[in-house]
């Protein structure tokens, strides 16, 4: 766990399931997320990880279970005040340059207009200002999405796949960015299917399978319950250990 | 001012107003005199039939096969680009982001409103005259229809996952006013009842200069419903099933409201020569009998006759006389067979259980048995005092203002946005 967390559940997730027609995409999930943390929510493409995200955000409906803060069920007012979700695969306001869509986050969702040289900067937006988002590559609009993450004023900040598109110096570019503004105030939760990119930015881990969780805690955590699982001893390897666990 | 639907919109408008237009001043031209017309006709001649009603016509087609893209593109753009999740996450509620999207679309349809000014300009410059009232009416109508249409698509794109359902939704809602109406006059009776609430029929009386209340308020109560549907399936994260009885009790709240809204009776005549009312001696007269009245009228829908007698007098009287209930009767829908049957072609009067017969359905034959039942002297009427403006003009400058500079100066504003947005 990172120097910054205080180990304090902020957000509970506790029975969450969900069903596409006769397809179970999450069943009675539970875990918890902890103030001023990276959380990683990992699996495999499939896992549910995407719908997971949707359900604690509110943008897609639960069948079942709940979500709370502390030990308050969450709201829409709660939702609105303390969790920004950055979808995956999204192009929004396409029409608009880049720097419109830094603007308008910042007028519409109240932003940290402070921040805005030091994450155009971090992310190397400068260059894609007065490009429309529907010219940019996927890597690019990645970028884009992920400083509309960051510029967000809400204190927990929800990323579908926050390298997904990015080259290997884009993906270390935006980890550290990650890591350089997460605080005790800003938590970040991110869903992740590639194991090596989430080893190097999250603190703690929530592993996601078929709809389930089946582990979640640090590094060390999960290596002794996937050791204990295994009945021997694993090498010091995230992938490994997520082999070994799901 | 970033959606190509909107300038290409703004852009086409400019030539289908200066079709219609420039064919109403060449038609009113003839009507006028030129070319021989026959003596007193041009009298009767006024610019709500010949000009203005004919340049507003390009916004009904506008309206519905324009506007209704323009409008599920702003609504269901931000659905497919993912925006509204976004969106959503601000915590405002969605009928405020409906609301806004569909004020921004009024201001875009007034903006579009401007070639209708310039018609209106140029009209005046070759000595026409306009009666604002008028003008005023036809600007509300189209306001209103407009205004249904936007928050029609935007329920529309609301409800289904992709825009080119929602077009079809649109147009199949267009499409059924249109088959409705047209089964309204075979059928007649509650068919004709609800198609006079399409929005078709319901530009067909402001054409005439007539405001009706319950018109305008079946309209707002329709358009609000529309958007209130439209915030409740913008709702993304509330269960489908909590959405659908929601929408039910929206429906079923609208169906309330618009049903007791039918029955508002005020209506204004703004038309200049008080075409939609009757002299006003007579009106004084007819609207003092109070006593509960009914006609019934044995016509088919189909036949002429039924038509002249609504058009010239059952509509006014209906507007006039405080009690007055008005049926037809018929067994077909052109009456062409029901010609030997005892009754056809019949018009029954009855005043406070006082009945009468008759068979004329001329305004003076109708107002007379009504005078008789009630007992009272018609009034002295003297000839109508309202003649017409006949103008023999040509449409000067409007082929190259609507047709060449329009369009340019369009697209050459939506050129100077795109570049300054980019910039």
């Amino acid at each position: 766990m990172g120097a910054r967390s205080s180990g304090e559940a902020i957000v509970r997730v506790d029975g969450l399931s969900k069903t596409y027609g006769r397809v179970h995409a999450l069943e009675d999930v539970g875990f918890s997320i902890r103030a001023g943390e990276i959380l990683g929510l990992i699996g495999p493409n499939g896992a549910g990880k995407t719908t997971l995200f949707e359900c604690v955000a509110g943008v897609e409906p639960a069948d079942q279970g709940h979500a709370y803060f502390g030990q308050v069920p969450m709201t829409e007012r709660h939702r609105s005040s303390k969790l920004f979700y950055v979808p995956d695969g999204i192009a929004p306001w396409p029409d608009q340059p880049v720097r419109w869509v830094l603007e308008f986050s910042l007028g519409f969702f109240g932003g940290r207009r402070a921040l805005v040289e030091q994450i155009i900067a971090d992310l190397d937006l400068n260059p894609l200002m007065p490009v429309p988002i529907r010219a940019l590559s996927k890597g690019q609009r990645k970028r884009t999405l992920l400083a509309l993450g960051l510029l967000a004023p809400q204190p927990i900040l929800l990323i579908d796949e926050p390298f997904e598109g990015l080259d290997l110096r884009q993906s270390r570019d935006a980890a550290a960015a990650l890591r350089k503004h997460v605080t005790p105030d800003r938590t970040f939760f991110l869903s992740i299917h590639q194991i090596a990119d989430a080893a190097k930015v999250c603190d703690r881990f929530v592993l996601l399978s078929g709809g389930r969780i089946v582990a979640e805690g640090t590094f060390d955590t999960l290596t002794a319950l996937a050791e204990q699982r295994a009945g021997r001893r694993l090498p010091s390897d995230f992938e490994e250990v997520f082999l070994a666990l799901t | 001012m970033t959606s190509r639907s909107f300038w290409v919109m703004l852009a086409l408008i400019g030539p289908l107003v200066g079709v219609s237009f420039i064919n109403a001043v060449r038609s009113y031209a003839e009507a006028s005199g030129r070319g021989g017309t026959a003596a007193g006709l041009s009298d009767a001649l006024f610019p709500l039939d010949g000009i203005v009603a004919p340049a507003f016509s390009a916004y009904e087609i506008a309206a519905s096969f324009l506007l209704p893209f323009v409008a599920i593109r702003a609504v269901a753009g931000d659905r497919v680009s993912g925006a509204l999740k976004l969106e959503l996450q601000q915590g405002m509620p969605p009928i405020s982001m409906i609301g806004a999207k569909a004020l921004v679309l009024g201001a875009g349809w007034l903006l579009a409103g401007v070639p209708i000014a310039l018609a209106g300009i140029l009209w005046i410059s070759y000595g026409g005259s306009l009666y604002a009232p008028e003008v005023g009416s036809l600007v509300v109508g189209h306001l209103l229809n407009a205004g249904l249409v936007i928050a029609l698509a935007a329920a529309a794109a609301a409800l289904s996952e992709h825009p080119s359902t929602a077009a079809i939704l649109v147009l199949a809602f267009t499409v059924g006013t249109w088959v409705l109406s047209f089964v309204a006059a075979f059928q007649g009776g509650i068919w004709e009842q609800i198609a006079s609430y399409t929005p078709g029929e319901m530009l067909q009386a402001f054409r005439r200069g007539l405001v009706r209340l319950d018109l305008m308020l079946a309209v707002l109560v329709l358009m609000a419903a529309a958007l209130v549907l439209a915030a409740v399936w913008m709702r993304l994260g509330v269960p489908v099933q909590r959405r659908a009885i929601e929408s039910m009790a929206i429906i079923a709240i609208a169906a309330v409201l618009g049903f007791g809204a039918s029955f508002a009776r005020p209506s204004w005549d703004v038309s200049e020569n008080e075409r939609n009312s009757f002299p006003k001696a007579q009106a004084a007269l007819l609207s003092n009998i109070t006593a509960p009245s009914k006609i019934e009228a044995h016509l088919a829908p189909e036949d002429p006759r039924r038509f002249d007698l609504e058009q010239q007098t059952l509509s006014k009287l209906r507007r006039t006389m405080p009690n007055v209930r008005v049926e037809y009767i018929s067994g077909t829908s052109i009456g062409l067979f029901e010609q030997t049957s005892a009754h056809y072609g019949e018009i029954w009067y009855d005043l406070a259980g006082k009945r009468a017969v008759g068979n004329t359905t001329t305004t003076d034959g109708v107002l007379d048995a009504i005078y008789e039942l009630a007992g009272i002297a018609p009034p002295q009427v003297g000839e109508a005092g309202h003649r017409g403006h006949p103008l023999a003009a040509e449409p000067t400058g409007a082929m190259p203002l609507f047709y060449i500079i329009w369009p340019l100066a369009v697209l050459g504003i939506a050129l100077f946005f795109h570049r300054r947005r980019l910039t």
